[in-house]
């Protein structure tokens, strides 16, 4: 089921291709929003760190749960354009 | 010695895939999935329930293993007045899991019963994770070396099949409401779930309210299953481009790419989702047992 989607450089038909456009644009815009939206949190915590470095401490657990939460939008892409591929 | 360590890494790295070459022309990239086809090595068969021991249970056993040796060999320590490193090295595993896992989601006095759950998932993920990188002879391929046939080494984490963190997080599910509904007694804790808001929207809300807490299980549970399985399969894709465009001279770029996505894991990834992991369940299970939070 799941063999033999990976490196379709040449895609035998239509539905193949249309699948392998969905796989592409599924982890591609899910890339899209958590790159700006982890950017956003690491700035923050510069920010945060650079006028008050004694609360690093504390940031740093908020800042890594932030981040882990809004990587996992990637994976819900990927996830959805491997769904995509395999299923439909 | 760093240097040669990160080589050998790197070079353990390509061993895998150095077996699999010889595959046949028909699907070049196949066996990038098949690294994640489970077939039986000891069949166990419980009427309709299929128990049987694959690679992901022996990934499973080894890291419940090696979490109880972490705990073990780290925690039991003799406390003197210097510490040694073996004493601080378990403090600080301790003091994660206290600090920034249980007392940043559980109410104080929840502290007691669930922090011993929520750190031993924590380690237990971490374990299974980070075995999930380092090279072990556990894998369906054969190599003949010297006339003995062995097992190639092969890099595999039980975390990047659904099932296995589906379970955990099914585990937090269920620890969630159980503790809600013990706290709070069922018809409180169920009238916690739905905000204040205007009667008219209360058939708009609650159907999403039920559906946040479905999510959440799926949440908990795609967010490690992804992560490894996105790891995983781009070192193996990068490793892979030199059998599937059949040139050597592609492991220049290949291999470091590959070693780069590796230590990115490692450093990051393993530890960062098995602290998100834990946290979360703190935060769910706090979040019952005192809802106006």
């Amino acid at each position: 089921m799941l063999s033999s989607f990976f490196f379709l450089a040449a895609a035998e038909d239509g539905a193949d291709a249309g699948k392998a456009i969905a796989l592409a644009l599924g982890i591609g815009l899910g890339a899209l929003g958590a790159g700006v939206g982890i950017g956003n949190i690491f700035g923050s915590m510069i920010q945060a760190v650079a006028r008050q470095p004694e609360l690093r401490g504390e940031l740093q657990g908020i800042q890594w749960l932030g981040f882990a939460l809004t990587e996992a939008v990637v994976f819900y892409g990927l996830i959805g354009g491997l769904l995509a591929y395999v299923l439909v | 010695m760093k240097r040669l360590a990160a080589l050998l890494f790197g070079l353990a790295l390509v061993l895998p895939s150095v077996a699999l070459a010889q595959d046949g022309e028909e699907d070049k990239g196949a066996f990038i999935s098949e690294e994640w086809e489970l077939h039986e090595w000891i069949p166990i068969h419980l009427g309709p329930i299929d128990m049987s021991i694959n690679k992901a249970v022996a990934y499973l056993l080894l890291g419940a293993l090696c979490s109880c040796l972490i705990g073990i060999v780290f925690m039991r320590v003799k406390v003197g007045r210097d510490p040694t490193r073996r004493q601080a090295l378990g403090e600080t595993i301790y003091e994660v899991a206290q600090v920034s896992v249980a007392e940043q989601g559980l109410p104080t006095q929840a502290i007691g019963r669930w922090f011993p759950y929520v750190a031993s998932l924590m380690v237990f993920i971490w374990t299974v994770n980070m075995l999930g990188f380092i090279p072990l002879p556990l894998s369906d391929e054969r190599v003949t070396i010297a006339g003995v046939e062995l097992p190639t080494l092969a890099i595999f984490a039980a975390t990047s099949t659904l099932s296995v963190t589906l379970a955990l997080a099914l585990m937090t599910f269920v620890f969630t409401h159980v503790e809600g509904i013990r706290a709070n007694g069922s018809w409180k804790y169920f009238k916690s779930w739905i905000p204040d808001v205007p009667k008219v929207m209360l058939p708009l809300i609650i159907p999403l309210e039920i559906l946040g807490q479905l999510m959440r299980l799926i949440s908990l549970s795609v967010r490690l299953y992804a992560n490894m399985l996105a790891g995983h399969m781009l070192i193996l894709t990068f490793v892979g481009l030199i059998i599937v465009l059949e040139n050597v001279f592609l492991a220049i770029v290949a291999v470091p790419a590959a070693a780069l996505f590796y230590l990115f894991e490692v450093l990051i990834v393993v530890s960062v989702q098995a602290y998100i992991f834990a946290a979360l369940s703190a935060i769910y299970i706090g979040s019952a047992i005192e809802p106006e939070h």
